[in-house]
């Protein structure tokens, strides 16, 4: 059996020294037997001479272990921040309705423009006092609906304020990807808490309709 | 009783687009003396500086909104009582509350047309 430079540097522990003993009898007897007592005798050497090891990989287990749950703690602390439910649940679907409320209002106001000329164009032949209350009646018709244009407005200025709002939190994730356990700044500041909280949030899609405001009054 | 075509209106809103259809849209009711501001506070100079008869204002401004305006108008003795028409896109039951709670006269969600314009001015005047 060659014999190895670890080989020789493990000969001298105790350990492996009765077991390489307990080796040479086994080749030295007859039937290649050996007794219970020997086997229980290097079974208690071994567990012996594992304890400080084992000691010692309790210790570094329980302290990575701990690390890896301070770690967890911060990343969901962080992660909670994000507010990823928030964004999935409500800004998302909300940037939807927003925008499909944007093409209608745009729809409907381009129709009515259209409409309107359309109407002024056909009533040419009319005598000039008729075309004129015509053309004046139609003139308003273009006017309510350019309105359209500060309702779009708004619906278009929550749209990108989710787009920041998602953009913020990106950012969030990407800090914590480069940083851990570095603080993060929070998604909005005081400021723009208060801000916003002086502002309605615009246009709804669930609000009430013009009747039933009347009818509150 | 109904709001005197020469008495000032002044229209508020941040929105060039909405003052210049609100203007076209008074215009053909018969009112051509508006002013206008674009928001809450350039509103309540003009209030302090000139009597008008109406205020017809919308809610979302910055930096001070119509909501806010209309508690300031309140809240002066020699304004507590000036006719105020919130206008404004936002329709949601609890603002129309708070609005209300606030002493607005009338409220007119948008889009609207001249005609709904024209109803809500005469009910407020109690024409």
């Amino acid at each position: 059996m060659p014999k190895s430079k670890n080989t020789k540097i493990a000969s001298n522990d105790p350990v492996v020294k009765t077991i390489l003993d307990l080796g040479e009898r086994l080749k030295k007897s007859p039937g290649g037997q050996m007794t219970l007592t020997d086997v229980i005798g290097v079974a208690e050497l071994l567990t012996s001479s594992l304890q400080p090891l084992l000691r010692r990989i309790d210790v570094t287990l329980q302290q990575e272990l701990r690390g890896i749950l301070m770690k967890i703690e911060t990343l969901r602390s962080e992660i909670s921040k994000v507010h990823a439910d928030d964004i999935s649940a409500n800004r998302i679907p909300e940037v939807g309705k927003e925008l499909s409320e944007v093409v209608l209002a745009t729809e409907f106001a381009t129709n009515s423009i259209m409409g309107a000329a359309e109407k002024v164009l056909a009533g040419e032949e009319k005598n000039d006092k008729e075309f004129r209350e015509l053309v004046n009646e139609q003139m308003m018709e273009v006017f309510e609906a350019c309105s359209f244009q500060d309702i779009t407005g708004q619906r278009i200025t929550k749209v990108v304020e989710t787009i920041e709002v998602i953009e913020e939190r990106i950012n969030i994730l990407c800090q914590m990807m480069d940083n851990h356990g570095k603080k993060v700044d929070p998604v909005l500041s005081d400021a723009e808490r208060t801000k916003r909280k002086q502002l309605l949030s615009g246009p709804s899609s669930n609000g009430v309709d013009q009747n039933q405001i009347d009818a509150m009054f | 009783m109904s709001l005197d075509t020469s008495s000032p209106i002044l229209v508020v809103d941040d929105y060039s687009t909405m003052v210049r259809i609100l203007r076209n849209l008074l215009k053909q009711l018969g009112y051509e003396n508006v002013d206008d501001a674009s928001d809450g506070t350039e509103a309540l100079k003009k209030i302090s500086e000139k009597q008008y008869g109406l205020v017809i204002s919308d809610w979302n401004m910055e930096p001070m909104t119509g909501y806010d305006l209309l508690r300031e108008v309140r809240s002066r003795s020699e304004t507590m009582r000036l006719p105020f028409i919130m206008v404004t896109a936002e329709s949601k039951t609890e603002n129309v509350i708070a609005a209300k709670k606030a002493g607005v006269n009338n409220y007119i969600v948008k889009p609207f047309n001249a005609q709904t314009l024209k109803g809500k001015i005469d009910a407020v005047f109690g024409a």
